[in-house]
């Protein structure tokens, strides 16, 4: 490289100007001819390879001049800001034509949701929104009511998702979207965005009463100085421009009514949803008016996707800031166009509104089962950002509930113990602890989430013996288990059982995302089905014991002590929750079998490699759950031992599937105010219905035909295959 | 990795043609440069590639067909929090030459090298829309141990694909390259500087 010659010479200057005093045990010396030495042996892409140049340093080298590496290349354009702005590249106005002004800042507009959205969907800030000049200086629109308004709600409303995410904090997908050094961003200024806003809108909202009062004929009502000077535009321009407008207020009022602790701002924030959406139809509808005048005013053309209009919008340059943009190679980004910009703050605003709709169950299953539905949805960061700061603030569930008081709840122990001395005790701290942590977990994009589920297992398991040796401790030996006299004894034994229930759903959960993340293969069907089998069982266990004692805490509350017993055995039923883990078990054992039938009686499925075994892909795949002994004595040999004797015609006789329909049928009375658990039993009759009938086909046909091709696939429920069986 | 946008003319050669060789000198630099230049999108300064040929060259193989350079395969290996891994960086075939089982050679042979180096197991990273290096790592025996989110530049997801050997008594073998630190997956990707394949 070239200018590796200049380099260092650079660097010994800077030495000599700033003086840098020397170290501890080094002085500076002048290596000038040293490297000049160096360089004449150093031919071009040369390397001395030092014991700490690691593959990071490598990747970190630039080749200068290179344009896919070197940000700071001379790309022909502006140099900074400053250059940009003074050859014009961000005029004010953008056009003494007052139309075309208008025009032209609509496109702004535009450009900037587009930027937006781009920004929200994972790239830097200072590639997106402040590629936009005006953004840059704000202060420069001053003069300019209309643009000066619009830049500064744009400019509050960053500040404002850059503090929501940066604050719910829980992962590095967030570095990049929350660097914003260099850029002109920071609170002060954001005051009075909206009072600037009203009053732009006001004017609007005057030109275009006076607009339409001159086309019905009318006199004009006030005195107002028309918008733009094409009066039969006049009315599409003030409309085009009020959505955009009202849009961003209702949008930055959203965002604040949901910062609002304990979900108080929630029903106004929903009123604003709805507003944004319906401010979002004006502005798509708009574009058709847009499209029209710009092909009038100035046609050159080229149509962009960024802009409704499909003109080029002014004053945007992505390159003046990308030297602060980041150490790395600018990412080559392409904005998001405006209808999918559109359609983005769309499924945004549905998103939020779904947890501004949440009624901020005190029940932690709950709050578990809604964190997953809502993720199901596949929310991008700043809606996760959102439903985090709901669920934890100031280390409350809600901001509101005490994590203990959670805890007592979930563990189905009474209201009146939530101020017990044991929420003192060091694991149950560091219990509530985890708990905010798996709330927080839960929020973050599912690829990272598994991971740290997996993570976090072990730490389950391991509070999990801490407690029992604690509670051992402190209370004596649990042998005496009936005696729940003593309320110490009795809270430590539902808080144990509560604590395995959620270790046992964080695994189960942590192998269903797999299925999500598309990371076991039809190879691995048959373990993988085999493992979640297992774990759900314990799952189911752990909840009914949980129920039971709740079942057992709610009876006392009424009555004397000795009708309990018998009230249990007469009121007792297998409850619903379980029920539901049983449809699961059902379907996790029948294709568990059925795989293995396939496995073992026409050799499918087996996916040997010639490097390793299954024994080594169970290892790798479970690793996690096997560390935390999720459940103990579980190995590859217990589920080689369990798959041996499967056969087809074993399953014909004892159908799982049928079990799990059947199970299925009649827990939708159960459920029926719940739609989303009633569409969960469809699916799950469905999968089982489709299984049950490819297991006719294949006995039927008779294991040994080659002709069959047998296929899995997710035709009915995202984690449980169906097979599907074809003739070749 | 889109040999069926434009279809490519393939080259008519029999697999006993191709003869391949371990990484051999300076001169077979520009030639895998070329090839990975071509094929991936990702930019590797040189340094990247002289990084890997000269610490690890017995990890590196060339295909050729006659004098023509047409796959190549570029890797590592080093301690990774306790265990000692192989790294597969760079894996490419030209297009005339795809589905012939070159890459699977190439892969095989760099990991017979590192499982004989005592490696416990090697690692990789492909693009979650690469179908050809997943099915055919797959076959290899990997697996798909997580799911990495927008790794790559253009913003797709990645699989980091794992391969274990099975256990074997820890191997005392003086191995090169063991002080070299690899901080190339620690879970924090240095930003925007990830490998695109591979
Ligand atoms: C991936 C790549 C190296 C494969 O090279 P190749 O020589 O064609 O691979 P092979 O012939 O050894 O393929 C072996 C197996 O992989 C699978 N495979 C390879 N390419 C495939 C494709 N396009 N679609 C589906 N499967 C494919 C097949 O299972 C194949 O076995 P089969 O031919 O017996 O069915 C080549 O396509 C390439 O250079 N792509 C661009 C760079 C790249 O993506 N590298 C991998 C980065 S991780």
């Amino acid at each position: 490289m070239e200018n590796e010659v200049e380099k260092p010479q650079q660097g010994i200057e800077m030495a000599e100007t700033l003086s840098i005093p020397s170290g501890e045990g080094s002085v500076w010396t002048d290596v000038s001819s040293l490297i000049a030495a160096a360089c004449k042996d150093l031919p071009d892409g040369e390397l001395i390879h030092g014991g700490n140049f690691s593959l990071f340093a490598a990747m970190s080298a630039l080749e200068i001049m290179d344009p896919k590496m070197d940000s700071g290349i001379d790309n022909g354009r502006y140099h900074s800001i400053d250059e940009a702005i003074e050859n014009g590249a961000a005029p004010v106005p953008l056009s003494f034509d007052r139309t075309v002004d208008a025009l032209c800042i609509i496109d702004i507009m535009d450009h900037l949701l587009a930027c937006e959205a781009t920004w929200h969907k994972g790239h830097s800030l200072a590639q997106t929104v402040f590629s936009c000049l005006y953004l840059l200086r704000l202060d420069r629109t001053s003069s300019h009511a209309l643009l000066h308004s619009y830049c500064r709600v744009v400019h509050a409303t960053c500040n404002a998702i850059i503090s929501v995410v940066s604050d719910a904090r829980t992962h590095e997908e967030e570095d990049l979207f929350t660097m914003a050094y260099g850029l002109p961003l920071g609170g002060e200024k954001d005051d009075r965005c909206l009072s600037n806003l009203n009053a732009v809108e006001e004017t609007l909202c005057r030109q275009l009463r006076a607009s339409k009062a001159l086309s019905a004929k009318k006199m004009a009502v006030e005195d107002v100085e028309p918008l733009q000077t094409n009066f039969d535009l006049e009315e599409g321009f003030c409309k085009a421009l009020l959505c955009r407008l009202r849009f961003r207020k209702h949008f930055y009022h959203l965002l604040m009514c949901m910062r609002r602790p304990q979900g108080r701002g929630f029903d106004l924030a929903r009123k604003h949803i709805s507003s944004c959406l319906s401010e979002l139809e004006r502005i798509r509808i708009s574009s058709e008016f847009l499209r029209l005048v710009a092909s009038k005013i100035c046609d050159d053309g080229t149509l962009v996707r960024t802009t409704a209009s499909g003109r080029q919008p002014v004053g945007f340059d992505a390159n003046v800031n990308i030297r602060s943009s980041a150490p790395a190679p600018p990412r080559a980004i392409r904005t998001l166009s405006w209808k999918m910009a559109l359609e983005y703050f769309e499924k945004l605003l549905h998103d939020l509104d779904i947890i501004c709709s949440f009624s901020l169950d005190p029940l932690l299953e709950n709050v578990l089962r809604f964190t997953v539905q809502f993720q199901k949805l596949q929310p991008d960061l700043v809606a996760r950002a959102h439903l985090q700061l709901l669920l934890i603030q100031d280390g409350k569930l809600y901001g509101r509930d005490p994590i203990f008081a959670v805890i007592c709840r979930a563990a189905a122990l009474p209201e009146a113990v939530k101020d017990h001395d044991m929420q003192k005790n060091e694991f149950v701290v560091q219990l509530g602890q985890f708990v905010i942590n798996l709330l927080k977990i839960l929020c973050t994009n599912v690829a990272w989430q598994r991971r740290k589920l997996g993570k976090i297992l072990q730490d389950w398991r391991i509070i999990y013996v801490q407690l029992e040796l604690a509670f051992r401790k402190e209370l004596g030996e649990f042998s005496n288990m009936s005696n729940d006299e003593n309320l110490s004894m009795k809270m430590a034994k539902y808080i144990l059982i509560w604590v395995e229930e959620q270790a046992y759903w964080i695994a189960s959960r942590f192998l269903l995302l797999g299925f999500e993340l598309d990371l076991y293969s039809s190879g691995e069907y048959c373990m993988v089905y085999w493992y979640i089998y297992v774990v759900l069982i314990k799952l189911a266990e752990k909840t009914h014991f949980r129920i039971l004692a709740s079942f057992d805490t709610a009876k006392r509350k009424g009555k004397k002590k000795r009708d309990s017993l018998m009230d249990l055995a007469r009121d007792y039923q297998i409850p619903p929750a379980v029920l539901l883990l049983q449809c699961y078990i059902c379907l996790a054992d029948g294709l568990t079998t059925m795989l293995a039938a396939l496995r073992n009686e026409r050799k499918a499925f087996l996916s040997p490699g010639p490097f390793n075994t299954e024994h080594e892909r169970f290892i790798q795949h479970f690793e996690h759950l096997q560390k935390a002994c999720m459940p103990d004595h579980m190995s590859y040999l217990s589920f080689k031992e369990s798959t041996a004797q499967a056969s087809l015609s074993s399953l014909a006789t004892h159908n799982h599937f049928k079990d799990a329909q059947r199970i299925a049928r009649e827990l939708k009375s159960s459920f029926a105010h719940d739609p989303d658990r009633v569409a969960e039993l469809r699916h799950i009759e469905q999968v089982a219905e489709h299984n049950s009938i490819a297991l006719n086909v294949i006995s039927r046909v008779g294991a040994l035909d080659t002709t069959l091709k047998i296929s899995f696939e997710f035709t009915y429920h995202p984690y449980f295959a169906v097979a599907v069986v074809k003739r070749s | 990795m889109e040999d069926t946008k434009n279809e490519v003319e393939k080259v008519a050669f029999e697999a006993s043609e191709i003869e391949y060789v371990s990484y051999g000198g300076e001169h077979h630099l520009p030639l895998i440069m070329r090839l990975v230049d071509e094929e991936l999108s990702e930019p590797y300064s040189i340094f990247t590639y002289r990084y890997f040929v000269y610490l690890w060259p017995q990890l590196c193989f060339l295909a050729f067909h006659g004098d023509r350079c047409v796959g190549t395969v570029v890797c590592k290996m080093g301690d990774h929090r306790n265990t000692f891994r192989g790294y597969i960086a760079m894996l490419v075939v030209i297009k005339p030459y795809r589905g012939r089982g070159i890459a699977s050679e190439l892969v095989t042979r760099s990991i017979e090298v590192m499982m004989e180096s005592g490696c416990e197991e090697v690692t990789l990273e492909a693009e979650v829309t690469n179908k050809g290096a997943l099915a055919l790592y797959g076959r290899l025996g990997f697996i798909r141990a997580k799911r990495l989110f927008r790794y790559y530049l253009n913003g797709v997801d990645a699989f980091r694909l794992k391969l274990l050997f099975p256990h074997r008594p820890p191997m005392l073998a003086n191995w090169e390259g063991n002080e070299v630190q690899c901080s190339d997956d620690s879970s924090k990707q240095y930003q925007g500087l990830p490998f695109e394949c591979c």
